[in-house]
C-alpha cells in the first residue's frame, strides 16, 4: 500500500515536472527564435535609417579594473576613432588599482582633448560605483557604456544618434558579440548565447515592455539617468536593474541589431571565470528580483512577464538537468507508458531548439564573416549538455551566495583573445 | 394543484423566451463580428454537418475496419491500445482521438445506437473539419470566393468522399491534420510558428494514418516553391525538426514496450513494417485487368469518375500558377504508388487525394475565368491575379458575368449532377445495414453468454459489451488465426468455437488473410438463422461424413 502510494506520487510528480519542463522549453524556444518569426520581425530588429547629420553629443564611459594595457589601448582606440563629431571618452578606474590608473592616465595623455580619467575613491569597489563617479564628469547629451575589452564599430555612434532621433528614444541598447568562438569548447556556446541574446531575446522582451538591459554598448540620455540617480551601486547586475527601473517608468527603450554594428568582445578566459561571470549575472538577476521594482508594474500581465523574464535564466539552467533526470526516473520506475511518453515530451521543444542553434550558428558565421566548419557544428551539439551543467552549477552557486548575502564582485579576467579574431574575419 | 402551477407557468416561459431572444441577439452579435471568410466557413460547416449526419447509420454498410477502429478507440478508454494484442498495424493516434471525442454521440442523443454507428458521428466531426479546411485552403490560394465554395461543395458532395468520408476510417481522422498542415504551410506572412505548426500537424496526420506520409514532399514544395525570404532556412528546419521529433514518438513507443525489433514470442514494429511493405499480399499491377488494384481504381471511378479524371487534368493546369504547383506534386505523389506500385493498396487510400483533386478543379476554374476575363474585358475578375480596373458599363458586366457563370453551371449540371444525384440518393435514402442490425439483435438475444462466438469485427464491440466483456469469448474473426494469444485461451483450436456470425465479408477475409482455423470452423458449421446475406451459424464438433459443404447449407436457411 505504502509503495503504491509512493509510486503514484512519483508518477504524478513526473507528469507535473514534464509539464513544467515543456512550458519552460517552449517559452525558451519562443524568445530565442523571436527574431526569425517572420521577415517583418526581422526587419523591425534592425537600426533605423541613417540621418544626414548627427544632432546629439556623447559621453562614453569605459570602466576598467585590472586590465592590461594592450586591451585598454585597443578599446580606447576604437572609441576615439568613431565617425561622430561630438563626443568624449571617460576612463573610469578605482583608486585601489594603481596599475590600471597609471595606464589610464598614460592613455588619456595621448588624446587630451578627447579622453579624461575618472578615479573612484569610494571604499566599496564595484562597477556601478565606478560608473556613478564617472557619470558626474559627463557633460554630453547621451551617456554610453563600453566595457574595457570591447571593440566598437567605427560608425556605431552615428547610427545610435539617428536611432535616438527617429525613435525618440530614452535608451538605445546596441548589440555585443563574443567572437573568439574557436578558443575552447565552451566559447562557441558562449558566443552563440550572446548572439541569441542580442539578436533575438532582447527584442522579444522589448516587445513585452520589460527589458533587462545589458552592461555594454548601452546608451542612455544623461537627464534620464540623473532623474533616477544613476546606477544602483549595491546591485551586481546594475545594467539589468537599470532596465527594470526604466521599464517601470515607461521610458522608451530601443533595442537595435545590425551585424556590422556589434561591439566585439571575448569570452571569459577559463571555465572558472565563466562560472564566476555567470554566478554574478544570476546573482544580479536574483537581486533585481528581490529588490521588487518590477512589482510596481501596472498590470498583472506585465508583472507576470517581469517575473518570468527575471526567473527564466534560472529555470533554464535547471531544466537542462531535470529533463534527463525525469526521463530516467520514468524509465527505471516502470511507470505506465503514457507517463513515460509524457516525460519525453519536453524533448520536442528542447531538441528543436538545438536544431535552431545550428541555424543560428550558420547565421552568426555569415553575419560576422567567419567560416563555420562542420566540426564547429559538431562541437556545438556535443558541448550542449556540458554547458548546461556549467550554467546549472553557476545558478546554484548564485543561489548559495544569495542565501548568504554574499554580494562581492567577482571580476571576469580578459586576455585579449578577441583581438586576434578581428583580423581573421572575412570582410 | 393547478392553482399552484398556474402562476408559475408564465415565468419560465417568459424567462425561456427572454433567454432565447438574448441568445439570438448574442449570436447575431457574434456573427456580425466575423469576417466574410469566417461567416462562409460557418455556413459550409453547417451544410457539411447536415449532409454528413444524414442517413449516417444506414449507408454505406458497416465495414470490419470500422469495427476494428471503434473497438480500439473504446479500448483506449480502458487504458489499452487495442482489445487484442496491439501489433503496430497503424500508429494509435487516430483512435486515441476518436476515444477523446467519443462523448459527441451522447451529446447528439445517439447514445443508444450501435458502437460503430456512434463512432460514425465522431468521424463526421473530422469530415466537417476537412470540408472547412478545403475552403480555407482555396482562399489561401487567393481564389475567388465562389470557387473556394465550389471546392468545398465538390469535396462534400462527391459520392466518393460521401461514401468514404462517413465511415470510421483512420484516414478520415488524419485528413484534417494534413490539410491544416498545408494551410499553415501557406502562411501568407511566412511566420516561423506557422511552419513549425505545420510540422506538428503533419506528424499528427502521419501518426493517425501512415500512408499520409506520402504527401510530405508536397508540403516541402508548398513551403519552398515561392520567392526567397530571409527566414526560410529557419522555417525549413522548424518544420523538419518538430515534425520529425513528434513522429519519433511512434518508434519510441515500440522501444518502451521492448517491441522495436522482431524477436521470439512478441510482436514488433519491425515485423509490422515488414508485413505492410514486404510480405503482405500485393494488389497487383494497375495494368493487369484481373488485379485487385485495377478493381480498386475502377471502384473509385464507379463512385465518381468526374472528380477523379477532371481533378487529375486540372492538376496539370495547376502547373500554370506558381502558388498552386504543390497541388500537382501532391497528386503526383499520390498517383505514383497507384500507377507504378504492385504492393498492397487499401481502398481508403483515395480519401486523402480528394481534397487535392477538388482544389485542382477550383484552381482550374479560377484560371479559366481569368482567361475569359482577359479575352472579353466585360467579364469582371476580382481576384488577386486581375490586371486592373476596366471601364465597362455595369449592364454589360452583369450580362457577361451571367453568361460565364451560366456556362460553368451548365457544365456542372449536365455532366456532374445526374450521376451524383443517383449515387447520393442511395447514400442518403437507403438502409443497407438492416440485415446486419437484425443479425446483431438476434445474436445479442439468443447466443448463450458462456459460449464462444466468432464474429465480424463490425459487430464485435456491440456483442462484447453486451454483458460478455471477454475478447476470447466474443472473438473477432481474424484474431483467431492472427493473435497468438488465441491458443493460450483455446488450446482446442477451432473446436472451441460454438457460433459464427457470417456476413458478406467473412469468406473474403478468410481467403485474403488466409485464416485457416476460422475457415475450418466455418466449414464445420450449419446455419441457424439468416437475415439476407447475414447468417448465424452453429459449429458442429464432429460433422457427419456425408455432411454437405457449408455453402450449400445457405440454401436451407431458416427464417
Amino acid at each position: 500500500m505504502f509503495l503504491t502510494l509512493i509510486a503514484v506520487t512519483i508518477g504524478l510528480l513526473i507528469i507535473g515536472i514534464s509539464f513544467v519542463l515543456f512550458v519552460i522549453a517552449l517559452s525558451t524556444l519562443y524568445v530565442t527564435t523571436h527574431a526569425w518569426w517572420d521577415p517583418l520581425t526581422q526587419a523591425q530588429t534592425a537600426y533605423t535609417a541613417l540621418l544626414p547629420e548627427p544632432a546629439l553629443s556623447f559621453s562614453l564611459i569605459m570602466p576598467c579594473r585590472h586590465e592590461s594595457e594592450r586591451v585598454m589601448a585597443t578599446t580606447l582606440k576604437h572609441l576615439c576613432e568613431q565617425d561622430h563629431p561630438n563626443m568624449e571618452v571617460i576612463i573610469s578606474v578605482g583608486h585601489d588599482d594603481p596599475e590600471t590608473v597609471a595606464i589610464a592616465r598614460k592613455l588619456a595623455a595621448e588624446r587630451p582633448h578627447l579622453v579624461r580619467v575618472s578615479v573612484d575613491e569610494g571604499p566599496v569597489k564595484n562597477k556601478p560605483q565606478q560608473l556613478n563617479t564617472a557619470l558626474a564628469m559627463c557633460s554630453k547629451d547621451i551617456v554610453g557604456i563600453f566595457d574595457a575589452e570591447s571593440i566598437a564599430a567605427p560608425d556605431l555612434l552615428v547610427h545610435v544618434d539617428s536611432c535616438f532621433q527617429i525613435k525618440n528614444a530614452d535608451v538605445v541598447q546596441g548589440a555585443v558579440q563574443l567572437v573568439n568562438y574557436r578558443d575552447s569548447w565552451y566559447s562557441l556556446r558562449n558566443c552563440l548565447e550572446y548572439f541569441m541574446w542580442f539578436r533575438s531575446r532582447l527584442h522579444a522582451y522589448a516587445k513585452q515592455g520589460f527589458i533587462p538591459l545589458g552592461g555594454n554598448t548601452v546608451f542612455i540620455r544623461r537627464d534620464v539617468l540623473s532623474t533616477i540617480n544613476g546606477w544602483d551601486s549595491r546591485c551586481l547586475a546594475e545594467d539589468c536593474d537599470l532596465g527594470v527601473r526604466l521599464s517601470v517608468l515607461h521610458r522608451k527603450i530601443v533595442i537595435a541589431y545590425s551585424p556590422h554594428l556589434v561591439t566585439r568582445e571575448e569570452t571569459p578566459d577559463s571555465i572558472r571565470s565563466l562560472v564566476k561571470q555567470r554566478t554574478r549575472w544570476s546573482l544580479g538577476f536574483m537581486q533585481v528580483y528581490a529588490k521588487g521594482d518590477w512589482k510596481t508594474l501596472p498590470t498583472i500581465r506585465q508583472r507576470w512577464m517581469a517575473w518570468w523574464t527575471l526567473m527564466q535564466q534560472h529555470f533554464m539552467a535547471f531544466a537542462g538537468l531535470c529533463l534527463p533526470f525525469s526521463i530516467i526516473t520514468a524509465l527505471v520506475g516502470k511507470f505506465p507508458i503514457p507517463i513515460t511518453l509524457l516525460a519525453f515530451a519536453p524533448l520536442v521543444p528542447a531538441v528543436a531548439a538545438l536544431a535552431f542553434d545550428i541555424c543560428m550558428l550558420q547565421e552568426f558565421g555569415r553575419d560576422h564573416g567567419y567560416k563555420i566548419r562542420l566540426y564547429d557544428y559538431f562541437r556545438l551539439i556535443a558541448g550542449t549538455p556540458f554547458y548546461q551543467v556549467l550554467l546549472a552549477f553557476a545558478a546554484l552557486r548564485a543561489l548559495m551566495k544569495f542565501r548568504r548575502n554574499d554580494f562581492r564582485w567577482e571580476k571576469t579576467r580578459h586576455s585579449g583573445s578577441h583581438l586576434d579574431y578581428l583580423a581573421a574575419a572575412r570582410p | 394543484m393547478n392553482s399552484l402551477i398556474a402562476p408559475n407557468v408564465g415565468t419560465p416561459l417568459t424567462r425561456f423566451l427572454f433567454t432565447a431572444g438574448r441568445s439570438t441577439q448574442a449570436l447575431r452579435h457574434v456573427v456580425g463580428k466575423l469576417s466574410p471568410d469566417q461567416r462562409t466557413s460557418l455556413l459550409i460547416a453547417t451544410a457539411a454537418a447536415v449532409l454528413s449526419g444524414w442517413n449516417l447509420l444506414n449507408a454505406p454498410e458497416y465495414q470490419d475496419d470500422e469495427g476494428t477502429y471503434t473497438a480500439q478507440a473504446l479500448a483506449v478508454l480502458e487504458g489499452k491500445m487495442a482489445p487484442y494484442t496491439y501489433w503496430y498495424d497503424h500508429p494509435p493516434v487516430a483512435w486515441v482521438q476518436l476515444a477523446a471525442l467519443s462523448w459527441i454521440p451522447l451529446l447528439l442523443g445517439q447514445g443508444d445506437q450501435t458502437y460503430v454507428g456512434q463512432m460514425r458521428y465522431v468521424v463526421a466531426v473530422f469530415f466537417v473539419a476537412s470540408t472547412v479546411l478545403v475552403y480555407l485552403l482555396a482562399r489561401r490560394l487567393e481564389l475567388q470566393r465562389v470557387f473556394a465554395v465550389l471546392a468545398a461543395g465538390l469535396f462534400c458532395l462527391s459520392p466518393l468522399s460521401l461514401v468514404l468520408g462517413r465511415q470510421v476510417f483512420i484516414d478520415n481522422v488524419g485528413l484534417p491534420w494534413l490539410l491544416l498542415a498545408f494551410y499553415l504551410m501557406l502562411s501568407p506572412r511566412l511566420k516561423l510558428w506557422h511552419h513549425i505548426g505545420a510540422g506538428a500537424c503533419f506528424a499528427l496526420a502521419v501518426l493517425s494514418k501512415e500512408t499520409l506520409a506520402i504527401f510530405g514532399p508536397a508540403l516541402l514544395v508548398a513551403l519552398l516553391h515561392r520567392p526567397y525570404w530571409k527566414t526560410r532556412f529557419f522555417s525549413l528546419v522548424g518544420f523538419l525538426s518538430v515534425g520529425g521529433l513528434i513522429l519519433a514518438f511512434f518508434p519510441l513507443l515500440a522501444v518502451l514496450r521492448n517491441e522495436l525489433f522482431a524477436g521470439p514470442g512478441h510482436v514488433s514494429l519491425q515485423d509490422a513494417l515488414t508485413y505492410q511493405f514486404v510480405s503482405r499480399p500485393g494488389s497487383g499491377s494497375l495494368f493487369d485487368p484481373d488485379s485487385s488494384r485495377q478493381e480498386l481504381v475502377m471502384g473509385w471511378m464507379y463512385y465518381d469518375k468526374y472528380v477523379v479524371i477532371a481533378g487529375m487534368v486540372a492538376a496539370l493546369v495547376c502547373l500554370l500558377r506558381r502558388e498552386a504547383r504543390w497541388i500537382t506534386s501532391a497528386l503526383c505523389l499520390f498517383s505514383a504508388p497507384v500507377v507504378i506500385g504492385q504492393g498492397y493498396m487499401p481502398a481508403m487510400y483515395v480519401i486523402a487525394a480528394i481534397p487535392f483533386l477538388v482544389l485542382a478543379m477550383a484552381v482550374a476554374a479560377d484560371l479559366t475565368w481569368r482567361c475569359v476575363a482577359l479575352l472579353f474585358p466585360a467579364v469582371p475578375y476580382p481576384g488577386r491575379h486581375s490586371g486592373g480596373v476596366r471601364l465597362v458599363g455595369l449592364g454589360t458586366r452583369m450580362a457577361a458575368l451571367g453568361l460565364t457563370c451560366g456556362a460553368m453551371l451548365a457544365v456542372i449540371t449536365v455532366l456532374l449532377l445526374p450521376q451524383w444525384i443517383a449515387m447520393n440518393r442511395t447514400l442518403l435514402q437507403t438502409n443497407s445495414n438492416r440485415d446486419w442490425q437484425h443479425a446483431l439483435e438476434w445474436s445479442k438475444k439468443n447466443l448463450p453468454r458462456d459460449d464462444t462466438a466468432l464474429v465480424p469485427y463490425s459487430m464485435w464491440q456491440d456483442l462484447n459489451a453486451d454483458g460478455r466483456h471477454d475478447p476470447w469469448k466474443v472473438i473477432a474473426l481474424e484474431k483467431m488465426d492472427l493473435d497468438s494469444e488465441f491458443e493460450t485461451h483455446h488450446p482446442d483450436g477451432w473446436r472451441a468455437i460454438d457460433w459464427i456470425i457470417e456476413g458478406p465479408p467473412t469468406a473474403r477475409n478468410i481467403e485474403n488473410l488466409q485464416l485457416h482455423s476460422a475457415g475450418q470452423a466455418l466449414r464445420n458449421s450449419r446455419i441457424v438463422v439468416s437475415f439476407g446475406q447475414w447468417h448465424v451459424r452453429e459449429v458442429i464438433e464432429e460433422p457427419p461424413a456425408v455432411w454437405p459443404q457449408a455453402e450449400s447449407a445457405s440454401s436451407g436457411a431458416a427464417r
